[in-house]
C-alpha cells in the first residue's frame, strides 16, 4: 500500500522529469508543446495530491528484546 | 558446644553462604579500578577490582569481555558475589562498562584501532540506502528525545512504514537488547530496506553502549543496510563507523532517511515554471521567422513594384519619343493621300492641316 504510493510518486516524478526534457530537446515543436505542458501541469497536481495525502505508519513492537 | 548449634561440613557452608549472597545480592554493580588483569588459556580473565581502601577477585569469561581491559582503567561491573571451593571470596561477572572520560576514550581508541584492522569500518565495505524506502526498522527508546526528534523529521516525508524495537540505550542491558533488535530485524521473512539505530545525546558513559564491541560487530553485520545517529554531532561512536552511514544526530538520521516533502512540491513546481520560458522561447522564434518571411515577401513586392515603375517609365519615355506630334513639333509634316500627278493630299504640320494638289512627282 504504501509502496505502492511512493513508487508512484517516483515514477510520476520521473515521468515529469521526462516531460520536461521534451521541451529542452530536439523533438521538441510548438505545435504539442501545449498538450505536453497540460500533461505536466496535471501530472504535478497529482503529486502534489500524492504529497498531501502520505502518512507514515509507525508501530513500535510489542516483542521485548530482554535477554535474561 | 550447645546441642541445637547447627554444624556444616566445609563444603555445605561454602554452599550456603554461596545461596545467601546469590539471595542477597544477586546482581551487584560495583565500580572501581582494574588491576592485576590477565587471560588464563585464552578462555579466562581474571583481574581484581580495587579502590583505595579495598581490593576483590573478578571472573569471567574472554566472551564476556566486551571492551578491551587493561591495569587501571575505571569499569562498573555487574556481578554476583561467590566463595570459591577454597575460600576465597571473588566477583562473577556479568557485565563489565568502562567509566569515567578518560577510560572510556582509551577502550574507544583500543576497540578502533583493533577493528579498523580488521577493515570493520572500511568504505569498500559501506552500502548505500534506498533512494526512498518505504519500510524501515528502528532500534531506539521510544521515551527518548532523540527517537522524537527522529519521528518528527521524518514526518517531512510520508507513505514509509515504521516498526520501532523498543530498547534500552544505556545501562547495563542496552547493548544486548540492542543486538537482540539487530538479529530480530535480520531474521524476518520480509526485511526492512534500511535499519536505523539512534539515540539522543548523552554523557561519555551514557554513550559507550555504542561502542561495545559485539554490538558494533552485529551492526556491521547486518544484512539490512544500516543507518546510525548517536548522540550530538561531536560524538562519534565505533557503533557509528561500522553502519553503513552515520547520521550526526537522530535528526540527521531523519534527514538523511527521507527527503522533503516541501523540496519535492518546490522542485515539482520549478520544473512546470521552467517549461513556461521554453515555450515563450518558442513562440518568440516562431513570431521572428513570421515577421522574417513577411518582410521577405513585402521586400520582393517592393523591388518587383520598382522594377515594373522604372519599366513604365522607360517605355513611356520611348513612347513619348516615338509620339508623331513629337516629330510635327521638331518642323517635319505628315503627309497624307495618293502620290500621283494630279491627286490631292492632306499635309499636317505643327500648326496646320493642308489640302493640296501634286503637281509633280519624280523619283529620288
Amino acid at each position: 500500500m504504501s509502496e505502492k504510493n511512493n513508487t508512484t510518486i517516483q515514477e510520476k516524478v520521473a515521468q515529469l522529469h521526462e516531460l520536461v526534457a521534451w521541451f529542452d530537446g530536439d523533438d521538441f515543436q510548438l505545435e504539442e508543446a501545449f498538450d505536453r505542458f497540460k500533461e505536466a501541469e496535471k501530472l504535478a497536481e497529482t503529486i502534489e495530491s500524492d504529497l498531501d495525502t502520505m502518512k507514515n505508519e509507525i508501530t513500535i513492537l510489542k516483542k521485548r528484546f530482554d535477554t535474561e | 558446644m550447645e546441642k541445637n548449634e547447627n554444624v556444616f561440613s566445609v563444603s555445605d557452608y561454602v554452599a550456603i553462604t554461596n545461596q545467601t549472597l546469590e539471595y542477597a545480592y544477586p546482581n551487584v554493580f560495583i565500580e572501581g579500578e582494574v588491576a592485576s588483569f590477565k587471560v588464563n588459556q585464552g578462555k579466562y580473565v581474571f583481574f581484581d577490582l580495587k579502590d583505595a581502601g579495598a581490593s576483590v577477585g573478578c571472573f569471567m569469561t574472554v566472551w564476556q569481555l566486551r571492551m578491551p581491559l587493561e591495569d587501571g582503567m575505571k569499569v562498573v561491573i555487574s556481578a554476583t558475589p561467590k566463595l570459591t571451593p577454597w575460600g576465597k571470596f571473588s566477583l562473577t561477572i556479568k557485565t563489565i562498562q568502562p567509566k569515567g572520560e578518560g577510560t572510556i576514550k582509551k577502550t574507544f581508541e583500543l576497540l578502533k584501532a583493533k577493528l579498523e584492522t580488521e577493515g570493520l569500518f572500511s568504505p569498500e565495505r559501506k552500502r548505500q540506502l534506498p533512494e526512498l524506502p518505504t519500510y524501515v526498522g528502528i532500534i531506539s527508546s521510544t521515551q527518548a528525545a532523540g527517537y522524537a526528534d527522529f519521528v518528527k523529521i521524518a514526518e517531512r516525508w510520508g507513505g514509509v512504514r515504521f516498526d520501532v524495537a523498543h530498547v534500552q540505550v544505556q545501562g547495563a542491558v542496552a547493548a544486548d537488547q540492542v543486538i537482540a533488535a539487530i538479529k530480530y530485524f535480520n531474521t524476518l521473512e520480509t526485511l526492512p530496506e534500511v535499519l536505523v539505530i539512534i539515540r539522543g545525546g548523552g554523557s561519555a558513559d551514557d554513550l559507550a553502549v555504542f561502542n561495545d564491541e559485539m554490538l558494533v560487530r552485529e551492526v556491521a553485520a547486518s544484512r539490512i543496510p544500516t543507518l546510525v545517529g548517536i548522540g550530538h554531532e561531536v560524538d562519534t561512536t565505533l557503533a557509528e563507523l561500522a553502519a553503513d552511514v552515520r547520521a550526526a544526530t537522530p535528526s540527521n538520521a531523519a534527514q538523511i532517511l527521507l527527503p522533503d516533502k516541501e523540496e519535492l512540491r518546490r522542485s515539482v513546481h520549478y520544473s512546470l515554471q521552467s517549461i513556461l520560458p521554453r515555450i515563450e522561447r518558442s513562440v518568440g522564434e516562431q513570431k521572428t521567422l513570421v515577421h522574417r518571411s513577411l518582410t521577405t515577401a513585402y521586400e520582393a513586392i517592393e523591388r518587383r513594384h520598382d522594377e515594373y515603375v522604372h519599366e513604365l517609365a522607360n517605355d513611356r519615355r520611348l513612347l513619348a519619343e516615338l509620339n508623331p506630334h513629337k516629330v510635327l513639333e521638331r518642323g517635319y509634316a505628315m503627309v497624307r493621300g495618293e502620290v500621283g500627278v494630279g491627286e490631292s493630299i492632306s499635309i499636317e504640320t505643327r500648326l496646320n492641316y493642308i489640302e493640296a494638289e501634286v503637281k509633280n512627282v519624280r523619283e529620288k
